[in-house]
């Protein structure tokens, strides 16, 4: 029995409304490195907190070495001998090395703490049981983000009682080169008999380092595989994305695409550098990565929200100041963001002062606002893109996620802007509602403006999309023509198997 | 192995000491001006003055570094000027009407941890913010005190009082001791022990803290006590140095109180509030207060004066910490 660490047996969990995991089943065997994979949304953070003792399943068995949990409490599974290496680092900036690794663990000494001690055990974990030569006195804020992420798992590991480590996405801050140390610290800790579950997006790592590997697909174990070579991504793919694309998106119609948004040699510090593409008028740019690749950092440069380092902005031709979102805005650039409840809306305003914040010069005198010109303005939007409910004085937060997605994008249609750029358009939105900002997307296009779908979810940028770009680490590597490409070309390339198959050809 | 110290010496760390210089380049200016500045007569005066600061200097460091730097969202306790100031006029009101010292002071520390406890739960519990409730406390307990007070001065002339300003130990004033020897036990529990780094944690990161299993609510509610406790001792050097409480100390304590101690983040090589930061940018602090003096700047310019140091204080730990 005991030879798997972990078994988690059809775990189901609800939370109002939604069955985040049904019949759910995970296992990992003593000693092996256990890859879990999974779209966005498939259950894989709701099952690790499940495991955490963080949520309670309504069903199912939590077994550790062979021993029931019942019910698995954070102490419990801590006393278990799981550690659980978050993708935040949490990490004290000022910090040196040994006081992150003891951070409230501090080993006593006759006076006070043991400094000496516990520097030489953190420096001692790091080198042989990590891999990494590392004084214990430098701060944290001075080390590399692959080093930080090691002092973390050092943290987690020091006391010498994990006989599992749970890694969440522990590659995503990093660059390819510093991937390699992190990917050593996992094989040096197999050889140390510890079991390791790793989850990342990243196939190209889940094919390398793990010996098994289980999908998740809506809250589902969909599959289970053995003996994982490189070749195994097409399988994990297969598996991940299923058979389930539905019609909610607008049919393809050719539209034609005139020069519109170039974009040359963009870089931002420490988030993506040399990044050229077009996005011309008419078109509609996706722009595919997983968290980390760059993605969010590119949207928010092009809106003036982060400091580009270098590169040039032009639309038809004409160069453009994008240093500041007010100056996005001025020419023709705007933003529905993905955050909209944080930085799309004041939640406590009106439907209405939304809607024509970015435009109150039309609708004011002489500085005061003019309510009933702004009411007016309002309604026009509000018939034309069927807010629920049709009340310009409603109360923004009352109103269900599509329908504030509508209001963000009913300011800026206000405004003559020629370049749209959606960041992750259709989170925490109904399906129904899904379909109509894809509609409303598709006539922006059609209408000549420039579109670009930043989102991490690979069928809508498939299904709405007439280019999509690949970003990875910083650079973009790939770019697929939605006609001729499937989601699963897109997955692959955007998870990094699409380069791992390639060389397996090749070889 | 990779060296011990960072070798190259950031643009974002030398704005770090740019208090520093300026507060060096200030002295000078004094010293240059006041030829007895710099005698070891003046040193101790300077030494003895900022007693009541380094006290109060000790808690808010505690505070800051339980809480975080952010001067707003962070730690701070700009109400122990006041609870020492409390803690002075109950024990001159008491020690007036004849009773003896001790129960004066166990009057008096019961008081001032009242205030601590009522600022601890107040912000961990409830959940308002450290610099609006510590505000409104210093205002509350200075209307307490004026009360007990009648916001008039109480001359003190009890021996032990009089002790912490005119005893010596060694050629060495017992005050001058006293405050080493409790400044050095606060050091020790804030840098030395797994309370205080625990502390410190839970300032730096409150997230990374309550991952590692701390408690950083409870170790910010200690914090304020351990502060309250501060402003209660500091309550008696007052009255040393003033040979008696009088109205209206607070407010120039509390002043010096906050300049002093993120001055002295300046001081430490990680560019954070530490003990000994603190309690050297109070006797910083001190120096300069007195050096104006000396060198007869107008009482009301000194006013602007250090109101502009807080700002460029304030101002370059801000600009540090953003090269982060």
């Amino acid at each position: 029995m005991a030879d798997f660490a972990v078994s988690l047996k059809d775990i189901v969990k609800e939370f109002p409304g939604v069955r985040a995991l049904d019949s759910a089943s995970l296992e990992v065997k003593s000693g092996e490195v256990h890859g879990l994979v999974g779209e966005n949304g498939a259950g894989k953070s709701t099952v690790i907190k499940v495991l955490a003792g963080v949520y309670q399943p309504e069903a199912g068995s939590i077994m550790i070495n062979g021993q029931s949990l019942n019910p698995a409490t954070p102490a419990a599974v801590h006393d278990a001998g799981i550690r659980f290496i978050h993708q935040e680092l949490h990490l004290v900036p000022h910090f040196t090395v040994t006081e992150s690794v003891f951070m409230g663990q501090e080993l006593r000494g006759r006076f006070g703490i043991a400094k000496r001690e516990m520097r030489r055990r953190a420096e001692a974990f790091l080198r042989d049981n990590l891999g990494l030569p590392l004084s214990g006195n430098r701060l944290i804020r001075d080390l590399g983000p692959a080093e930080r992420k090691l002092v973390q798992v050092a943290r987690a590991l020091i006391d010498g009682a994990a006989q599992v480590v749970v890694f969440d996405e522990p590659t995503a801050p990093l660059a390819i080169e510093e991937v390699d140390l992190v990917m050593g610290a996992i094989a040096k800790l197999k050889a140390q008999g510890i079991a390791i579950l790793y989850v990342s997006h990243y196939l190209s790592e889940i094919t390398d380092i793990c010996d098994r590997v289980t999908v998740f697909r809506q809250g589902e174990t969909v599959g289970v595989f053995d003996n994982i070579t490189a070749a195994s991504s097409a399988e994990l793919i297969y598996a991940m994305v299923g058979r389930a694309i539905s019609d909610m998106f607008p049919a393809r119609t050719e539209r034609s695409v005139d020069t519109g948004l170039s974009v040359r040699g963009l870089a931002a510090a420490r988030a993506f550098s040399d990044v050229s593409f077009e996005a011309g008028r008419g078109e509609i740019l996706g722009i595919a990565g997983l968290i980390g690749s760059g993605r969010e950092e590119l949207t928010d440069c092009l809106y003036g929200l982060r400091k580009r380092t270098a590169g040039t902005v032009s639309f038809e031709g004409r160069s453009l100041d994008l240093n500041t979102a007010a100056k996005a805005v001025a020419q023709g650039v705007v933003l529905v963001p993905r955050d909209r409840r944080n930085d799309g809306l004041v939640l406590p305003m009106s439907v209405s002062e939304n809607a024509t914040l970015a435009t109150l010069d039309r609708t004011s005198r002489a500085g005061l606002v003019d309510a009933k010109a702004a009411a007016a303005a309002t309604e026009s939007h509000i018939t034309a893109l069927d807010i629920r409910p049709p009340n310009p004085d409603a109360i923004t937060r009352l109103l269900s996620g599509g329908n504030q997605q509508k209001v963000v994008l009913a300011r800026w249609l206000a405004t003559d802007a020629k370049v749209f750029i959606f960041d992750e358009p259709t989170v925490g939105v109904d399906v129904g509602a899904k379909a109509e900002i894809y509609q409303l997307i598709a006539d922006l296009a059609g209408k000549g403006a420039s579109v670009i779908v930043s989102s991490s979810d690979p069928v809508e940028l498939q299904g709405i999309c007439d280019r999509i770009i690949v970003m990875m680490r910083g650079k973009i590597v790939d770019e697929l023509r939605a006609s001729d490409a499937s989601v699963d070309d897109l997955v692959a390339a955007t998870t990094g198997a699409a380069s791992v198959q390639g060389a397996a050809h090749a070889g | 192995m990779r060296g011990e110290v960072p070798s190259v010496l950031k643009i974002t760390d030398l704005v770090g000491y740019l208090p520093l210089v300026i507060f060096g380049l200030v002295l000078t200016y004094i010293s240059l001006h006041a030829p007895n500045f710099l005698t070891l007569q003046s040193l101790e005066l300077i030494v003895m003055q900022s007693l009541p600061v380094v006290l109060v200097c000790a808690g808010l460091a505690v505070v800051v570094m339980a809480g975080g730097d952010d001067v707003v969202s962070g730690g701070i306790d700009l109400s122990i000027p006041a609870t020492a100031v409390l803690s002075a006029g109950i024990t001159a009101q008491m020690l007036t009407s004849g009773m003896p010292l001790a129960l004066c002071a166990v009057v008096a520390l019961a008081a001032c941890i009242v205030v601590g406890l009522s600022n601890a739960v107040l912000i961990t519990k409830i959940g308002m913010t450290p610099l609006l409730t510590t505000l409104a406390m210093f205002v509350a307990v200075v209307g307490v005190n004026n009360v007990i007070t009648v916001s008039r001065r109480i001359n003190v002339d009890h021996s032990w009082i009089v002790a912490l300003r005119a005893q010596e130990i060694a050629g060495i004033p017992a005050g001058i001791l006293l405050v080493a020897l409790i400044v050095a036990i606060l050091f020790f529990a804030a840098h030395r022990t797994g309370w205080g780094l625990n502390l410190q944690a839970a300032g730096g990161s409150r997230d990374a803290a309550e991952i590692s299993g701390i408690d950083a609510n409870r170790l910010v509610a200690q914090s304020f006590v351990v502060a309250a406790f501060t402003g209660f001792l500091c309550g008696f050097f007052l009255l040393a140095r003033g040979s008696g409480s009088s109205p209206g100390v607070q407010d120039n304590l509390m002043l010096e109180m906050v300049l002093a101690t993120f001055l002295g983040a300046a001081f430490s090589p990680r560019r954070v509030v530490t003990l000994w930061g603190a309690v050297l940018g109070a006797l910083l602090v001190a120096a300069i207060s007195i050096g104006f003096k000396s060198i007869g700047v107008n009482v009301f310019w000194t006013g602007l004066i250090k109101g502009s140091l807080i700002v460029v204080v304030v101002a370059f730990s801000a600009l540090a910490q953003r090269g982060r």
